[in-house]
């Protein structure tokens, strides 16, 4: 049984249920038997799996029914990345929303990192500012704008009596959860108005709710789809249905309008059902006033907007008061239009709060709570109060919460903060979790302490460092968000620049740009172990590839003196080898680029003063003027005493200034230069070493050349001085 | 959501991914390596011959050292080949270094992070665990042996010769100078002491490497290791090793800092079965946080904890694509 402990008594909190663990199948694996399986962690939630088939002798021995399909097949490498995208968005959408949230949540972090700042200074609470909660709002409000616009703008400048139903685009239920957060977690203004930001929240998402349910939303586009064809349409049940229905979440502006397409308006109608369209009108004004407790009322809607709950609560009194003075009025008996004075009385009952007449308009059990909170405690009610309301109307609905969003509302509404967080996560992604967190704590001091407080279970930090964590982990699934991790990283204390550092390691390093990038990250967050490493991998990769300068530049970039040491000791082994100027020209760039300030090691300092030795030498050839001369002699007389120097130089060396032995001009060695000279020959001699190296490449008579140039020089220079 | 890269040859037998997951290379029976490459959509770039007989594991060198392999044959050997080039045109793959042993196979290979020096940690059939140098940073033909043990914890008393089938190693990945070199090692043998996971760290002061945690309770430490993986750690005060045995995956946190005997204090936090408890490969994501094992089942199994700390599993991948 997967999933299971089988040591229950050993774990740190025993399960004491089973978990159904959910099982996927890779469509692109082999079929069965499989003899081994492999698997890497590539890029962030990316697994690589290899599934290796039997050899064919085991296939033969029945262990398997090969199938033409898999016939020469051994096995199969496939790339499964992890965690469930949400469906509903595409990639590139996905990848827009990742992008233009960055901004935001930047600010919002500095503006943390200050308000904090400011708090330590003044020892206040543990809470940033009694203020946060503004910063948090602005921004909530710059998410909200990037997760898409609900409402498309009306193109058509006169209004059509018959559309009833605004064209919306798809909302989008990830902008839809974030607003049911910063209903309840932020905005402290709404909260108090809190049945009117649900009527909205309801107006632009119940189509949403539509997708597994019957709603107000759904039974008005069905209505509009019938209104065109309709003669009489107050004859129609239907219609009444769906006055009373919109009516009872609030849609006051859609109410009115179907009112008015109520027959008795019609001018050839009027006079006969006066009354009938007295009472209709009555209601429509009825609906169009009902007082409103919110900040401002958008154009096109109605209702009378009020600030503050006494006002409120006087307008609410009154308007409640000719409600029931309509009802109780004696135009009824004259209305002999049964529908309309049934269905009038039914929105009156609905405006007057009656329970069953506002219950059998809703479809949906959050629709019927937003119409209880709206019409029957139009005050703010507590959190418990809700909660079991809602628990009640989904029974009375009969409706399973098989939608993220309810599942969070019910979570908010139970005021269990790791219930809300897991739905987020669950319903609408790590994205979501990481940023919706700032919500959850925005004006909330418990909320702030259980998401920031550090959990050893977590490995010492807090449920806000790990949502984000995974987060970046999402990011670094794809080439085109990875960039965007380091930001969040960063604004993990703990563990942020941890995973940074891992994740940089592992970034491939065989592309320039790439490289480059790493190392800005790597610089701008004082990486410098990781930017090292980096440049080591591209130095040997580059030197081991057949691009030598490169990777000597990259490992020089690295200080890696111990590789640069070794580099400069291969090359002057391979000078060594063979010392003609073919095999110098060859490695000189090199010499070169490996710069003087490599290491101590003599190797790399011979080389520097063997490539002076041969450029003087070089310059001396070209126009032989005395001063080049005079260099060249130092520079040889340097490399010979030089204790680095390999003495399978020396001959060479030597019989590289033959020419400058016998300068004519004058004695370029002083006699005791040259008897140093005469000295280390004699040493080469009785090391035997002339012999194998005149016999590599140097002419037969080298030797004596040498020795004859010196012996002329010395002469010379007894005679000088 | 899934992707195809790549498809294998008959007799392929294992498969090993490079440090960013852009190569890998996959042994086959005959003795020759594929390595398949990102830049050409993950086809096969290259195939050599490595060895007479079949390649039973693959492990990448660390990349600091170039683009190089360690290959495990069948019959024990263990060579080491490089990927070197005059130009991009001319890339092959070349032999470095041949291990052999008339007495004993190879079961396991590692390579530490380096510091100073690449080690390598060559685990071997009859028990011995024996450590290698790398004397040149440029060159990885030129190893020197470090050190040679058997994984015990009493070093005082005489063993026989075990009979290992497998043996599982796995550094700790802890990045950084100041770091101690320290690795986990268990095989599966027909010796109990030899079995258990022991962590090995290298004294300084002595030169010699000491066992200084044995992640097996007593009545344990007779369970075959199967396979072992320490996890990364991006700053938890403890470490994570997990430990595969026939009992199922143990993970178990290690605090580094050692008490007065030198020992490092354990705690065995769960013991997760699944795979029919035969598992062939454990491999932490690059959080530590989730880990995935492969076993007998043909699964790919996840793990996590919870915020309370609870182990579960949080899925299962069926490589047989239900096909069964």
């Amino acid at each position: 049984m997967p999933g299971r402990l089988s040591e229950p008594e050993s774990a740190l909190i025993p399960l004491s249920t089973e978990v159904d663990v959910p099982l996927y199948h890779i469509r692109l694996g082999v079929k069965p038997p499989i003899f081994r399986v492999f698997i890497s962690w590539s890029r962030g939630n990316v697994l690589q799996v290899a599934c290796i088939r039997p050899l064919e002798d085991h296939l033969a021995r029945g262990e398997g029914n090969e199938t033409s399909d898999d016939a020469g097949l051994g096995g199969k490498v496939v790339e499964v990345k992890l965690g469930a995208s949400n469906p509903n968005i595409s990639e590139a959408q996905r990848r827009r929303i990742i992008y233009d949230s960055v901004p935001p949540f930047v600010l919002l972090q500095s503006r943390r990192k200050a308000f904090l700042t400011m708090s330590r200074m003044s020892s206040s609470s543990s809470h940033p500012s009694t203020d946060w909660w503004k910063q948090v709002l602005e921004y909530s409000r710059s998410i909200s704008e990037l997760l898409g616009s609900s409402k498309l703008s009306s193109k058509s400048v006169i209004e059509d009596p018959m559309i009833v139903l605004e064209p919306v685009e798809k909302p989008s239920s990830l902008k839809a959860a974030w607003q049911l957060m910063e209903i309840f977690y932020v905005d402290k203004h709404y909260f108090s108005w809190l049945p009117e930001r649900l009527v909205d929240w309801l107006a632009d998402y119940d189509a949403i709710l539509s997708e597994t349910q019957m709603t107000v939303h759904s039974k008005l586009v069905k209505l509009q789809e019938k209104l065109v064809n309709l003669q009489v349409i107050e004859n129609e049940p239907e219609y009444w249905e769906g006055l009373s229905s919109v009516l009872t979440v609030g849609w006051l502006d859609v109410a009115v309008k179907l009112l008015r397409l109520h027959g008795s308006y019609q001018l050839n109608q009027l006079d006969s059902r006066e009354t009938e369209n007295g009472l209709v009108e009555t209601v429509a004004v009825l609906v169009s006033t009902m007082p409103r407790l919110r900040h401002d009322l958008p154009v096109r809607k109605l209702g009378q907007c009020l600030k503050t709950k006494p006002d409120f609560i006087k307008a609410w009194e009154k308007w409640r008061g000719q409600i029931t003075k309509l009802d109780c009025s004696a135009f009824w008996v004259q209305c002999s239009h049964r529908p309309t004075r049934e269905g009038l009385r039914n929105l009156l009952q609905i405006m007057l709060g009656n329970f069953n007449s506002i219950s059998t308009a809703c479809f949906h059990w959050m629709e019927l709570f937003i119409s209880h909170v709206l019409y029957i405690r139009p005050l703010t009610v507590g959190f418990e109060e809700m909660h079991g309301l809602a628990l009640k109307f989904m029974r009375l609905k009969s409706s399973s919460i098989s939608n993220g969003l309810m599942r969070l509302l019910i979570g908010i509404l139970g005021e269990n903060t790791e219930v809300v967080m897991a739905e987020c996560s669950k319903s609408f992604g790590p994205w979501m979790v990481a940023h919706s967190a700032e919500l959850l704590t925005a004006d909330n001091n418990q909320n702030e302490i259980l998401l920031h407080e550090e959990r050893y279970n977590l490995g010492g930090i807090s449920i806000v460092e790990l949502h984000r964590l995974v987060y970046c982990q999402v990011l670094t699934s794809h080439p085109l968000t990875w960039q965007v991790a380091p930001t969040y990283l960063v604004s993990c204390p703990k563990q942020g620049l941890g995973l940074l550092e891992i994740l940089l390691s592992k970034q491939p390093v065989q592309n320039y740009p790439m490289i480059l990038k790493n190392l800005e990250i790597c610089q701008l967050n004082e990486l410098y172990g990781i930017s090292s490493f980096v440049k080591k991998i591209a130095g040997m990769h580059q030197w081991k590839h057949g691009r030598k300068g490169s990777g000597v530049y990259w490992l020089q970039e690295a200080r890696d003196e111990a590789r640069l040491n070794r580099i400069a000791q291969q090359l002057f082994e391979c000078i060594g080898r063979s010392i003609s100027d073919e095999t110098f020209k060859q490695w000189e760039g090199l010499i070169e680029l490996l710069g003087s300030d490599v290491g101590t090691a003599g190797g790399v300092g011979f080389l520097h003063r063997y490539r002076d030795f041969k450029r003087s030498l070089r310059q001396v050839k070209n126009g032989r003027p005395t001063r080049a001369a005079r260099q060249t002699v130092e520079s040889l007389i340097q490399l010979m005493k030089s204790p680095y120097t390999p003495q399978r130089f020396w001959l060479p060396l030597l019989h590289d200034v033959v020419e400058l032995l016998n300068w004519k001009d004058q004695p370029l060695l002083n006699v005791s230069e040259t008897n140093f000279l005469l000295k280390k020959l004699q040493e080469l001699s009785m090391a035997q070493l002339c012999r194998e190296f005149s016999e590599t490449y140097l002419p037969p008579e080298a030797l004596t050349e040498i020795r004859l140039a010196l012996a002329t020089n010395l002469s010379r220079a007894f005679l000088e001085e | 959501m899934e992707r195809e890269l790549a498809t294998l040859d008959k007799g392929a037998q294992c498969c090993s991914w490079n440090y960013c997951g852009q190569r890998f290379a996959v042994g086959y029976d005959d003795g020759s390596v594929a390595v398949h490459d990102s830049d050409s959509s993950f086809s096969r770039s290259s195939k050599f011959k490595v060895h007479a007989d079949g390649i039973m594991n693959i492990i990448w060198i660390p990349p600091e050292f170039g683009d190089a392999i360690a290959c495990i044959c069948i019959d024990g050997t263990l060579s080491l080949w490089e990927e070197v080039g005059e130009d991009a045109h001319s890339v092959s793959w070349k032999q470095c270094k041949v291990f052999e042993s008339n007495t004993s196979r190879v079961l396991d290979v590692q390579f530490g992070l380096p510091t100073r020096y690449l080690k390598m940690v060559a685990a071997y059939s009859d028990g011995l665990v024996k450590v290698y140098e790398l004397l040149d940073l440029l060159e990885l033909n030129k190893w020197q042996l470090q050190a040679e043990f058997q994984n015990v914890v009493d070093s005082v008393s005489i063993f026989g010769k075990p009979t290992c089938i497998t043996a599982s190693v796995a550094w700790s990945p802890r990045r950084g100078e100041s770091q101690q070199s320290r690795f986990a090692l268990g095989f599966n043998s027909d010796l109990s002491q030899f079995n258990s996971c022991k962590i090995w760290e290298f004294e300084e002061a002595h030169q010699r490497w000491l066992p200084v945690a044995e992640l097996a309770f007593p009545a344990d430490t007779d369970d075959r290791v199967h396979a072992l993986a320490w996890a990364p750690n991006i700053g938890r005060p403890f470490e994570v090793i997990a430990v595969a045995s026939c009992k199922g995956i143990a993970i178990w946190h290690v605090w580094l800092n050692s008490g007065i005997d030198g020992r490092l204090s354990t705690e065995k936090v769960v013991l997760l079965s699944g795979h029919d408890n035969e598992i062939w490969q454990l491999e932490w994501d690059v959080s530590g946080m989730t880990l995935a094992s492969t076993g007998g089942d043909g699964l790919v199994r996840l793990w996590q904890s919870n915020l309370n700390g609870v182990w579960q599993e949080q899925a299962a991948l069926d490589c047989s694509g239900g096909q069964q």
